[in-house]
């Protein structure tokens, strides 16, 4: 593993000169809130955030893409359309980066998906370190570090005087932009990222006692989690996979709209409707595709009005039982990566790891 | 595409500010295509011409005399199909808000006392049009949006079932990317609200009202208790839902 320092410096004049080439979306406040969007200047980064309310899937898979152009008349004409374009992802935890990478291996999926493909190919990803919030849960399914799927990821050197290791207890982020102050270092995860730090700033050579940071910033981070899941990862398809009549799907059908946000705040949720739009001259349109939500009415409605999973509690047990079993037996791995952007987002406090530790427990009376 | 004879289209306008019309007049870069492809036989706001022999009738406005009762089946008689064009006309809109009274009161504050000697002024709860008549497709919203009536009439020309979200503005919201408003401090019916709006209210820093009415099985008891937990007294919890929603909760009563 590869290792540079960055200065707070150093990092200002890194994202100048990426925005000079780049489209760069990063961590934003909306509203007071953290976000991802586009940055126009390295200022509106900021950098050191609780988890976003919405995931960065939306810059590899839009919530709504044009894939063709076509045209009706005389000499009928069909054009494929993939768009994309350069662009950075800066600023993406360990949890969205596991997301990324299994994303990576639905859209590669036989046939592989040209738009997501085109689009991954061309998207620079620069993780960081950090802190969880009261919903976050990565370290119970393994994804609170990652040590691959990036170009570059940065590990924030706390600095002695630094805010940091704050437990957002509310909803509101925490201000830790103290921890800036330290400086970086910066893993390289690719030849790419190695080059664009070389060519846009200035890095030096780490101490031995910087990387040791490391290691203990991760031991502190890991005692900050205040939910788990209480099992091993590996035995959760199982549990899943037993715990199809439990009486939890009926009890949290009961309280859930059916809204769709789990699934749309998801970064491993990929589901799309695809749709036309004919323009107003009725002989030229496009064929687009807009996300779909397995937990809306509509989602397992087929011709003839039929309806797989007419209630909420059957749907719900389909969501999560593509996160922790159906997927893992397509795909290897959980489709879970413990964001805790599905409990945060739910109005009725639908909270993932507590329905999950339900299962668990009836599972373990069952055995 | 060559058609045969164009289809005839009409519109009718009943109880409300005509706001959704406007919308359909609104959309001038699609109008001539449009116009190239149906003939519009009856359409107050926009033309001289009063014929009866229409195909498709889009009808705005809500049902509030009697008079408007028979009008309305007259027009179900003629058209193949109808669509119903706005809130006020799909759900019974705001109007319904003076369901809430005595008709006798509501007569007498909007036209004064001697309203009831006069006959036109007749005044019954304001309903939807589907309370009269039945309807076959319906265009949401206060006021339509361009892109959805185009898409139905579209449809309709392409002899497609056009596509009515049955899905909450929660969707709408995180596609725009919104912070929801209930994690800002404020409170909306979106999640039970039909959604096709792309959340402009929202994503404009407002909540929203409801005014595409409720999706097919919305869950009123869920709803009504998030709005509690979030601060919300009995009381208003229900004008929460009966600004849009009042004929969906009360029909003609309170």
């Amino acid at each position: 593993m590869e290792y540079r320092f960055l200065s707070k410096k150093g990092i200002a004049s890194f994202l100048t000169g990426l925005l000079k080439e780049f489209k760069v979306y990063g961590p934003i406040k909306k509203d007071g809130f953290p976000l991802y969007g586009e940055i126009a200047s390295e200022k509106d980064i900021n950098l050191f955030h609780t988890p976003t309310h919405l995931s960065p899937k939306q810059y590899l898979f839009p919530p709504k893409e044009t894939l063709l152009k076509f045209k009706n008349g005389e000499t009928p004409s069909i054009e494929s359309v993939v768009e994309a374009n350069d662009q950075i992802l800066f600023g993406i935890h360990a949890c969205d980066i596991h997301a990324i990478r299994l994303l990576d291996r639905v859209f590669s999926y036989r046939p592989s998906d040209i738009n997501y493909i085109k689009r991954r190919e061309k998207t620079v990803i620069v993780g960081i370190d950090c802190i969880p919030d009261k919903y976050c849960f990565c370290k119970g399914v393994n994804t609170m570090t990652v040590d691959s799927g990036f170009d570059l990821f940065l590990h924030p050197l706390i600095s002695p005087n630094g805010k940091s290791n704050r437990i957002n207890s509310d909803r509101k982020p925490a201000n830790l932009g103290q921890d800036m102050s330290a400086g970086f270092l910066v893993e390289i995860g690719t030849q790419r990222g190695k080059e664009l730090l070389r060519k846009h700033t200035k890095t030096r050579k780490t101490t031995v006692k910087e990387i040791r940071k490391i290691a203990e910033s991760k031991n502190k981070k890991a005692e900050l989690f205040t939910k788990s899941i209480n099992a091993e990862p590996s035995s959760l398809p199982l549990i899943y996979s037993g715990s199809y009549n439990s009486p939890v799907w009926e009890k949290i059908g009961k309280i859930c709209y059916g809204c769709g946000s789990c699934n749309n705040v998801c970064p491993t949720c990929y589901c799309f409707d695809v749709r036309d739009n004919i323009q107003a001259n009725l002989t030229e349109g496009e064929r687009y595709r807009v996300w779909d939500a397995c937990l809306l009415e509509d989602f397992a409605k087929v011709a003839g009005g039929h309806n797989f999973r007419k209630t909420r509690g059957e749907r719900l047990r389909h969501r999560f039982n593509r996160k922790f079993q159906y997927q893992v037996d397509k795909f290897g791995g959980l489709f879970c990566v413990g964001c805790g952007r599905c409990s945060r987002t739910c109005l009725v406090n639908i909270n993932i790891v507590e329905v999950t530790n339900e299962l668990i427990e009836e599972s373990n009376k069952r055995s | 595409m060559k058609t045969k004879h164009k289809p005839k289209f009409a519109f009718f306008s009943f109880t409300c500010c005509e706001g959704c019309q406007l919308q359909v007049l609104a959309c001038e870069d699609e109008l001539p295509d449009i116009l190239s492809l149906v003939d519009i036989v009856n359409f107050r706001e926009a033309i001289d011409e009063k014929r009866d022999d229409y195909d498709i009738a889009f009808i705005e406005g809500s049902v509030s005399r009697n008079h408007e009762i028979e009008e309305v089946k007259k027009i179900r008689e003629k058209a193949k199909i109808i669509v119903a064009l706005g809130a006020c006309s799909a759900t019974g809109g705001l109007n319904c808000l003076k369901n809430r009274f005595p008709m006798e009161e509501v007569q007498r504050v909007v036209y004064g006392d001697k309203a009831k000697k006069y006959k036109h002024l007749d005044t019954i709860p304001a309903r939807p049009i589907d309370a009269v008549i039945p309807v076959d497709y319906y265009i949401h919203g206060c006021p339509i949006t361009k892109s959805e009536f185009l898409d139905v009439l579209k449809s309709l020309l392409l002899g497609k079932k056009p596509e009515i979200p049955n899905y909450p503005v929660c969707v709408d919201c995180k596609m725009a990317g919104n912070i929801c408003v209930f994690e800002k401090g404020m409170t909306c019916v979106g999640p039970v609200t039909r959604a096709g709006c792309s959340a402009i209210c929202v994503t404009y820093g407002c909540v929203c009202w409801g005014c595409r009415g409720l999706v097919d099985d919305p869950n009123i008891e869920a709803h009504e208790e998030t709005l509690k937990r979030y601060g919300l007294t009995a009381e208003g919890v229900v004008n929460k839902f009966d600004l849009y929603g009042g004929w969906e909760r009360h029909g003609e009563g309170k």
